[in-house]
């Protein structure tokens, strides 16, 4: 549907149940309203809009290209271990994630209210990460004020997870190298002018020493991380490309050198020229990565929490015995297991335990994948990161921190991740590389020697250990892979590693999670009429419960207005009543999956509708599914559901193979099995309990929304609520790896063909200066090629 | 001919400086992110 912000829609598909009824619209979110001017359509929007007309930033109305979120009452959370810098003026900073924002506009209307708010200095949010750097006075406002305006406003700040700054270091020696190459064709295409006409030996000189003035800083500085990178493979005895690299280098510096003393041209432009190519591939690859890592660390920054301990003693002045209180507000690391604590709606569990007072209803999507909202009562048990949905708990603590059996799973499955760590494909063919290039120069060194002497003999063993510089050959996979990485990022599916985008595109088998990937994962009606859905959205309005926010959401897609009631009542755990159209109505819970509305008082009394909720599948997944068998994968549902809702979910999907009633260990088991039977597979999954399942597959890949620890283990995340950027990863890989085979082939034909002609001493510096910086031009246009052919692979993606 | 003896470190100084100049803009951090600004420009205009 194309944005339109301002105004009521008007296409006239607003529905009006009842004849003709003034209808407004929500001025903050858009949603209809019934009335006759246009009131908010919940508390929560009315906020937000205080909040934006406060701080006299009325313009972002005018100027959003989409509808503001309908901000959501959430929990607190707690910021206090958030890591924040001071400076020399008393100024406090520091970073946390944004989640939710929309548009440019969204981005701007939150720095401008932080801006505006007092006490703070400057705020700034990234709109493709969200990440946002937040400087204030500590004397004046504290981070969980600013965390509190920040989701009055619709958007969801969280802390941010272990981050690492991008790397400066390797942008660094680019730049010295690009400018030390570039200077140095200068002089090195005027000595190379000076073979055919002739030279003042004193100009030649200038020229030489200039280039080795030149290509010093590039050998010793701008090319350490291959030396680096050489040196930490031998220590764990690998050969990766790095090896012939920093061996290429090292021999064409020293041949420069002695070549420069001995008055004679040496390969030192080459060289100089090898180094920036090499350098711009890592930089290029290096930025694809940390993307990925950036992403992940946001999305993982688990929210630390703090509890609620009921009595014990306060903490008197120094050496005085504290008093009895009620409750002490204390750090998860000081709860220990016997204590008990007091969880209030909207808040996170902190720990392991068993309800010895209290009901409410907990949403354990976390552990169980399930979305809808548990009922528990004393005697239940409960488990630490679930959220209590509405009621109030008091928890006798069973398990804290490392014992608590998330964090028990967590560490499991990234046990799992580390071992299975594997050399890339270009490494591989590195030893056999190395070990050839060796082989062919020592037996140049012997023909010549015995041929033509040790000085002829020397002279062209350097000249073939040159052009073997497998400079191209290194420069293949990174940057396509980095081409390929870019391509798939763009399109939603954030991969690890150049290994996981190439493996993904080898898998012939993909298996589907049900809850969280095929579904959306959210509390959604599935059946309920128009009319009934508006009494009910009436009563539900202004109420912050995961169902209210299902039917809301509902009425306002079908774009039924919201109507006015009146005495409303909430009773947690139980239902919500209210007069709506002078009747009073009465909403309740009736099993699993699904609310009754009844009108209750005179005339008469019972049930007259039951609203179906559950979890629907996404709008795009039958034309995704479709998508990937016409890539030639086949398509399994993997749930731990009962066969009857996966047959369902399937069929609305278009899945045929359908495995149902698999526990998070069957489905890792299956996914086992089906390697062993000589697959490929992909698993793509959302919970903690897809972990293992996750690792288990060649390539895990996990939805943005899911748990933290599954985005952890999995070598890709989707960024978006969609499985279509699957499909589009999948393209990039087979393009990047096409681009790759293609690219390898050509360097090992111009390295076999370069290393015989220097073997025959058909090479000088001039003709490595042409050949070398050709073929590593080749590599680089074969990589730009890759987002075409993703591209054209159609953009029907979302 | 001779003026090469002078021209060259000149035009390397040149250089050197545009180098400079870039070293400086990426340890000020101007290459860090760059998605953001090109977004930014439509919206700061107070």
């Amino acid at each position: 549907m194309a944005p339109r912000p301002v105004g009521p829609p008007a296409d006239g598909r607003v529905a009006e149940p009842r004849g003709a009824r003034a209808v407004g619209h929500c001025p903050h979110c858009g949603a209809a309203v019934e009335g006759p001017t246009d009131l908010f359509c919940c508390n929560g929007c009315e906020m937000a809009a205080s909040i934006i007309r406060g701080a006299g930033l009325e313009r972002y109305y005018g100027e959003r290209t989409e509808f503001a979120p309908r901000p959501e009452v959430t929990g607190g959370g707690d910021w206090s271990s958030v890591a924040i810098t001071s400076d020399e003026r008393g100024l406090v900073e520091a970073h946390l994630v944004v989640d939710g924002l929309r548009c440019a506009s969204c981005v701007w209307v939150t720095e401008k209210v932080l801006e505006r708010t007092p006490g703070v200095e400057a705020a700034t949010i990234s709109y493709a990460t969200g990440r946002a750097t937040l400087r204030w006075d500590p004397r004046r406002v504290d981070l969980a004020a600013l965390a509190r305006r920040i989701a009055a406003l619709g958007y969801h700040p969280r802390p941010l997870g272990e981050e690492r700054a991008p790397d400066r270091g390797l942008m660094l020696r680019l730049g010295v190298a690009g400018f030390a190459a570039m200077n140095i064709m200068l002089a090195a295409a005027s000595l190379y002018a000076g073979w055919w006409g002739s030279m003042d030996p004193r100009y030649a000189a200038l020229f030489r020493w200039t280039n080795l003035v030149l290509a010093t800083p590039v050998a010793l500085w701008c090319a350490e991380p291959f030396f680096a990178g050489a040196w930490n493979g031998l220590r764990h005895r690998v050969l990766h490309m790095d090896l012939p690299i920093a061996l290429g280098v090292a021999i064409l510096y020293g041949q420069g050198l002695l070549a420069t003393l001995a008055g004679q041209d040496g390969y030192l432009d080459s060289l100089a020229m090898l180094v920036a190519l090499l350098l711009l591939g890592r930089v290029l690859e290096s930025r694809g990565r940390h993307r990925t890592t950036e992403a992940a660390a946001a999305l993982a920054g688990a929210v630390p929490a703090t509890a609620r301990r009921l009595g014990g003693l306060a903490r008197g002045p120094a050496g005085t015995e504290g008093r009895a209180v009620e409750y002490q507000v204390v750090p998860v690391g000081e709860l220990r297991p016997g204590d008990r604590i007091d969880i209030g709606a909207g808040e996170e569990l902190a720990a392991d335990g068993l309800v010895v007072e209290g009901s409410g209803q907990v949403r354990m999507a976390l552990v169980t994948g399930e979305a809808a909202p548990v009922l528990v009562a004393p005697g239940d048990r409960v488990v630490a990161g679930t959220l209590l949905a509405d009621g109030a708990l008091t928890v006798q603590v069973e398990a804290v921190g490392r014992e608590t059996v998330v964090q028990r799973m967590a560490a499991q499955l990234k046990a799992a991740q580390d071992r299975g760590m594997a050399p890339s494909a270009a490494d591989r063919i590195a030893p056999w590389f190395t070990a050839m290039t060796l082989l062919i120069a020592s037996l140049t060194f012997a023909y010549w020697w015995q041929a033509r002497g040790s000085e002829v003999a020397v002279t062209r063993m350097v000249a073939v250990l040159v052009v073997a510089c497998p400079c191209a050959l290194a420069l293949a996979q990174p940057l396509a892979a980095a081409a390929g990485l870019g391509a798939a990022a763009r399109r939603g599916l954030l991969l690890r590693s150049a290994d996981a985008l190439l493996r993904l595109g080898q898998a012939d088998r993909i298996a589907l999670d049900k809850t969280g990937t095929v579904t959306a994962g959210a509390l959604v009606v599935i059946h309920a009429s128009d009319a009934d859905l508006r009494i009910a959205a009436g009563l539900e309005r202004y109420s912050s419960h995961p169902i209210a926010r299902a039917i809301t959401t509902e009425a306002v897609r079908r774009g039924i207005p919201l109507p006015q009631a009146t005495e409303i009542r909430e009773i947690p755990g139980e239902g919500i009543s209210g007069r709506v159209d002078d009747d009073r109505w009465e909403l309740r819970s009736a099993g699993p999956g699904q609310v009754a509305l009844c009108r209750t008082g005179a005339p008469e009394t019972g049930p007259t509708a039951m609203i179906g909720l559950g979890d629907a599948s996404r709008g795009d997944a039958p034309a995704t599914v479709a998508r990937l068998e016409d890539l030639g994968l086949s398509v399994t549902l993997l749930t731990g559901d009962h066969r009857d809702v996966a047959r369902a979910i399937g069929r609305e999907a278009g899945i045929t193979e359908v495995v149902a009633r698999h526990d998070p260990a069957a489905k890792a088991r299956w996914i086992a099995e089906t390697r062993d039977a000589g697959h490929r597979v992909v698993f793509v999954g959302d919970g903690l309990n897809d972990g293992p399942a996750l690792a288990e597959a060649d390539i895990g890949i996990a939805m943005a929304e899911g748990a933290a620890s599954s985005l952890l283990v999995a070598d890709g995340i989707i960024s978006r609520r969609s499985l279509a950027p699957v499909v589009a990863g999948i393209h990039a890989s087979r393009a990047a790896a096409r681009m790759i085979r293609s690219s390898q082939h050509r360097a090992l034909v111009y390295n076999a063909l370069a290393v015989t002609a220097a073997a025959a001493g058909l090479v000088n510096p001039l003709v490595a200066a042409v050949l070398m910086p050709l073929s590593s031009g080749l590599v680089i246009w074969n990589a730009a090629r890759v987002e075409g052919l993703v591209a054209g692979e159609g953009s029907w993606t979302l | 001919m001779d003026a090469i003896v002078f021209l060259l470190p000149i035009a390397l100084g040149l250089g050197g400086v545009f180098a400079w100049l870039f070293l400086v803009a990426v340890r000020d951090g101007q290459f860090d992110d760059l998605d953001d600004p090109p977004e930014r420009i439509l919206h700061d205009q107070d």
